[in-house]
């Protein structure tokens, strides 16, 4: 064999480096990055959703009276600026009774995200905490833990949110909390699957070895790395809860006008189908874009963060 | 079953095959320009590190790339034919007749739905005119003759009831249920435990002795070459970097390579304190050295070694694509060498004619 | 194979009785009187005491909730699950009638759904990344992101509105001509396509992955090595293995598909089982709210059984 020496590291021969491998090695957030980019439709889910959330919070503060009703525009043309140089913002006209379309779809846009998101909170933080405990804890407590989640499965969702609310007073905050605590479930499988794997990580294992305390492992070393499945799951949730909003209203059970929501707005709708039927158009397009855009960018995002997950979600 | 007359010439003759793989990151070169053959009745080896390129080569011969792998160039000539000019209709009357496939696992390689004899009588169908009765009398008669018990039995049984080794004694089965005149089995014994895998061996040797078939072995496993080959050709990163016969490969290894892979493996009539591995790793698909693909990990590296080397006859019916002379010395050649250069220092050497 | 169903019906009785806790505590922690119907100036107190001793509302709860399950089981029984309040009937009784129209929905639905999911999915699988492929899954995109009322009120305008060729709602003409079966396909037809094009979109794309991971299996090399033509490979060897997980979903879309009632039943007004639901919730008619809640845990239950049978029969690994 030739005399030559080897770098410790590479073991590759020391005066060779003008040309070592250089495939570049990349970070976990790096590939993750380069894998979310090159899906189109999770980028474009991205800002759509961007668009939609900066429109309907924006909209709603630059345009006095968004929801209102004046009698004496009913028909009138989608305008910018009214005749006494306001800014309405109606680029969608006005319906028969004069209402604002525009601004009124995002007003409703604003509520029904605002409900998606803060049940999505409430979601997440439930499952989260059950799935972490039983994923953690394991024997009878897992064991417990996941009769209640079989049972939470076994309840008709939908109706018991509609009872829920028809019960406890049709309000935002009752509304978020029904579908907050229905919808938990998938979000603790998904974290107790992922905590009875990382269990038994041999760097988990070697953290309680050095005598960490049970709260440390969890939030150090088992949390981050369950974020991802938890990340997904959290922005299809906000799709699913946003749609279950809208159905609760659009049955009538929701909020009322005084705070519509998409719901409420296709409620109305379905009323005056048979006189008005371009009413029920805007709150269903803009609906549908926000379940396709996270939709799309919930798949983006698995993709990106968890390769390994290929399952096609239901 | 094979109508095809057996000509003078090679069963199989793979020249300039080049298989690749078109991905999102870039063009990998999985098998880039292999030529090899194999006579009637020998048993090759092919041998390399995974990723070498020695599956692909396999399934480029069955015509089994799929997107985004394309093979590109070259000719497979089977009995004198050449595969790639085959329609899709005429490729599959090849498969699993004339040219039949193992693969390495038998845990999967079996569809979990259907009876390992429905499995064995689909192929006899597919072939002959064998109805479905006949097909599974063959498929008993398979399984018996690979050494099941109870091959009746057996053969109204579904995979996940066989073990590992049962499952593979199936798959060879299968893939000899037609007579076929070339077998090609990737990494057949790699995932079975050692005793089975002793035991597959001596099956095929068994059974090619009786149907006078050829054989493509493809393994990492110099143990199974060892034991069952004529002939070996070594694969590094899409090439062929060493061809010879078995003995000559095993006593008197050219490539940098092949010596690497030999010094690796434990023997028992020496005593050594450390066993000699290759140092680095496998380049990158992405980011090939120039000049020899090797350089990189090579002990002897010379800065020759920056041109291409090619294949070149070393001996008698032994081929290596290295600059050292056939004696191993390196050749008498300045800094920078051009490859008219390097050809002329290499004395005495013959590049190979094809 | 009878024991494995009686194994598993004993293991759903701790599902079903948390469900009946839950539905129980949901219609009883709920603010208001339940006697409130009865507070009007004529109903002298004592009345009202009477009322509140036969429903048993003043004895604690855990007491009131033994009793309601015990004449809960009793099923054999009509008046087991209460008298609705609205109807003054026994809710077992209202609950039978309204069955078959939401099993003629849903029984419908499903078996055009398989009809045509399965094709598209498998379709859009073997010919991955064609135009084919490209129309089978955005279709399907778009059907399983359009929320099921979204749908159902287009549906219902086209047909009923625009087109005038459905009729708005309902399950038959007149009542008279209820057994018709012509006119009860002619009203089925709406709300059917509305459940539908819901399911095929999400039946197709999960079919379309499934085949896709079976046709990456070692097993489907094997096939191809054999010398198989692709169809056979496809619909012989893939098909076989990727309809194992659909079985499933066949169990398990039960359930989904009595939700979907809710709304579909609703717009449509279809006189079946959901929009019934939905009415009684309207109507604070709690006996009703309590057993439709029970059902859809029984519907759970049942859904989950069929899956885990159907699993059995496709696949030759399980065994019971």
């Amino acid at each position: 064999m030739a005399d030559r020496t080897y770098d410790d590291v590479t073991q590759l021969p020391v005066d060779d480096t003008e040309d070592i491998d250089r495939t570049e090695v990349r970070s976990y957030w790096q590939l993750a990055r380069r894998r979310f980019v090159r899906h189109r439709l999770a980028v474009i889910g991205a800002i759509t959703l961007a668009v939609l959330i900066i429109a309907a919070a924006v909209v709603p503060l630059v345009v006095e009276n968004a929801t209102g009703v004046d009698i004496n525009k009913s028909f009138a043309a989608a305008e910018i600026v009214d005749e006494e140089g306001n800014l309405v913002l109606a680029l969608l006209g006005y319906s028969r009774t004069g209402i604002n379309m525009f601004t009124q779809l995002m007003a409703a846009t604003a509520t029904s995200l605002m409900i998606g998101f803060a049940a999505v909170l409430i979601i997440v933080f439930i499952g989260v905490v059950i799935g972490a405990v039983a994923g953690y804890a394991g024997g009878w407590v897992d064991n417990l833990l996941m009769r209640v989640v079989d049972i939470a499965l076994s309840m008709p969702g939908l109706f018991i949110i509609i009872a829920f609310v028809a019960f406890w007073g049709a309000s935002i905050w009752t509304i978020i909390l029904a579908i907050g605590i229905t919808g938990w479930t998938t979000a603790a499988r998904l974290v107790r699957a992922e905590f009875l794997s990382l269990r038994e990580a041999d760097y988990v294992q070697a953290a309680r070895a050095l005598g960490a305390s049970p709260r440390r492992i969890i939030l150090r070393h088992m949390l981050p790395p369950a974020l991802a499945p938890i990340i997904v799951a959290a922005s299809l949730g906000v799709a699913d809860s946003v749609v279950l909003e809208a159905a609760l209203s659009f049955l009538g059970f929701g909020i009322g006008a005084e705070q519509a929501s998409l719901g409420t707005l296709l409620n109305v709708a379905f009323e005056y189908l048979n006189r008005e039927p371009y009413l029920v158009l805007f709150p269903s397009i803009v609906l549908i874009l926000i379940v396709l855009a996270a939709n799309f960018l919930g798949d983006g995002m698995r993709d990106a963060l968890d390769p390994r997950q290929r399952v096609e979600q239901q | 079953m094979t109508t095809v007359s057996r000509s003078v010439g090679p069963l199989l003759e793979i020249q300039g095959l080049k298989t690749h793989f078109f991905t999102q990151d870039g063009t990998v070169r999985a098998v880039d320009g292999v030529s090899f053959q194999i006579g009637h009745a020998k048993t090759l080896g092919v041998v390399g590190e995974s990723g070498c390129g020695k599956s692909i080569t396999s399934l480029s011969v069955m015509r089994l790339i799929e997107r985004p792998g394309k093979i590109v160039e070259g000719s497979i000539k089977l009995n004198g034919e050449d595969l790639l000019d085959k329609s899709d209709e005429e490729m599959r009357d090849i498969r699993g007749d004339q040219v039949s496939m193992i693969f390495q696992e038998p845990m999967t390689s079996l569809n979990p739905v259907f009876t390992c004899g429905e499995q064995i009588s689909e192929a006899v169908q597919q072939h002959t005119a064998a109805s479905r009765r006949e097909g599974m009398d063959r498929a008993v008669e398979m399984l018996s003759l690979v050494g099941i018990p109870d091959a009746k039995r057996r053969a109204r049984e579904y995979p996940h009831q066989l073990s590992g080794g049962m499952r593979q004694r199936v798959m060879i089965a299968m893939a000899l249920s037609t007579d076929p005149d070339l077998l090609i089995a990737d990494e057949p014994t790699t995932a079975l435990d050692v005793t089975i895998q002793a035991q597959i061996l001596e099956l095929m040797r068994d059974l090619r002795e009786k149907n006078r078939m050829a054989i493509m072995l493809i393994t990492h496993d110099l143990g199974v070459v060892a034991e069952m080959v004529d002939e070996v050709v070594v694969m590094y990163a899409g090439k062929v970097v060493e061809r010879g016969d078995v003995r000559t490969i095993f006593g008197n290894p050219h490539h940098p390579y092949t010596q690497g892979l030999l010094h690796s493996i434990p023997r028992l009539d020496e005593r050594v304190d450390r066993l000699e591995v290759i140092k680095g790793t496998v380049p990158s698909p992405y980011n090939l050295p120039t000049g020899c693909l090797f350089k990189r990990r090579c002990p002897f590296r010379m800065p020759i070694c920056d041109v291409a080397p090619p294949m070149r006859q070393i001996g008698e019916e032994h081929t290596s694509r290295c600059w050292l002379t056939p004696a191993g010395e390196a050749p008498e050649v300045g800094a920078d060498p051009t490859p008219e250069e390097a050809e002329a220092a290499g004395e005495q050497l013959t590049v190979e004619p094809r | 194979m009878l024991t494995y169903i009686i194994r598993r019906i004993i293991l759903a009785i701790p599902i079903l009785l948390g469900v009946a806790i839950i539905s129980f505590l949901l219609v009883y922690l709920a603010p208001g009187d339940p006697l409130a119907q009865f507070r009007v100036p004529n109903v002298r107190p004592e009345v009202l005491d009477r009322l509140a001793e036969i429903y048993g509302f003043n004895k604690p709860l855990p007491e009131q909730f033994i009793g309601w399950i015990t004449n809960y089981v009793q099923v054999w029984n009509p008046d087991a699950w209460g008298l609705s309040i609205t109807y003054r009937r026994p809710v077992l009784e209202l609950i039978a009638e309204r069955t078959p129209a939401t099993l003629l929905l849903m029984g419908t639905s499903l078996a055009l759904t398989v009809v045509i999911a399965v094709p598209l999915g498998m379709l859009a699988a073997v010919k991955q990344y064609s135009w084919a492929d490209k129309i089978v899954t955005t279709f399907a995109t778009i059907g399983y992101a359009m929320p099921s009322f979204v749908l159902g009120t287009f549906l219902l305008y086209i047909g009923a509105i625009w087109f005038r060729v459905f009729p708005f709602g309902g399950m038959t003409s007149s009542l008279r001509v209820e057994s018709n079966p012509l006119d009860i396909a002619w009203h089925l037809a709406l709300p059917v396509a509305s459940l539908a094009i819901q399911s095929i979109a999400g039946w197709s794309r999960y079919i379309r992955a499934s085949m896709l991971e079976v046709l990456h299996q070692d097993y489907i090399r094997t096939a191809k090595a054999k010398g198989l033509s692709a169809n056979r490979v496809n619909f012989r060897h893939a098909l076989r293995n990727a309809l194992i997980p659909v079985v499933t979903l066949f169990g398990l879309s039960l359930p989904a598909l009595i939700a979907g009632a809710v709304i579909t039943e609703t717009i449509f007004s279809w006189p079946g089982l959901g929009s019934f639901g939905v009415t009684a919730i309207g109507q604070r008619d709690y006996p009703v709210i309590m057993a439709f809640v029970l059902l859809g845990g029984i519907a759970v239950v049942i859904g989950n059984l069929v899956a885990d049978i159907l699993y059995g029969v496709v696949d030759p690994r399980i065994k019971y």
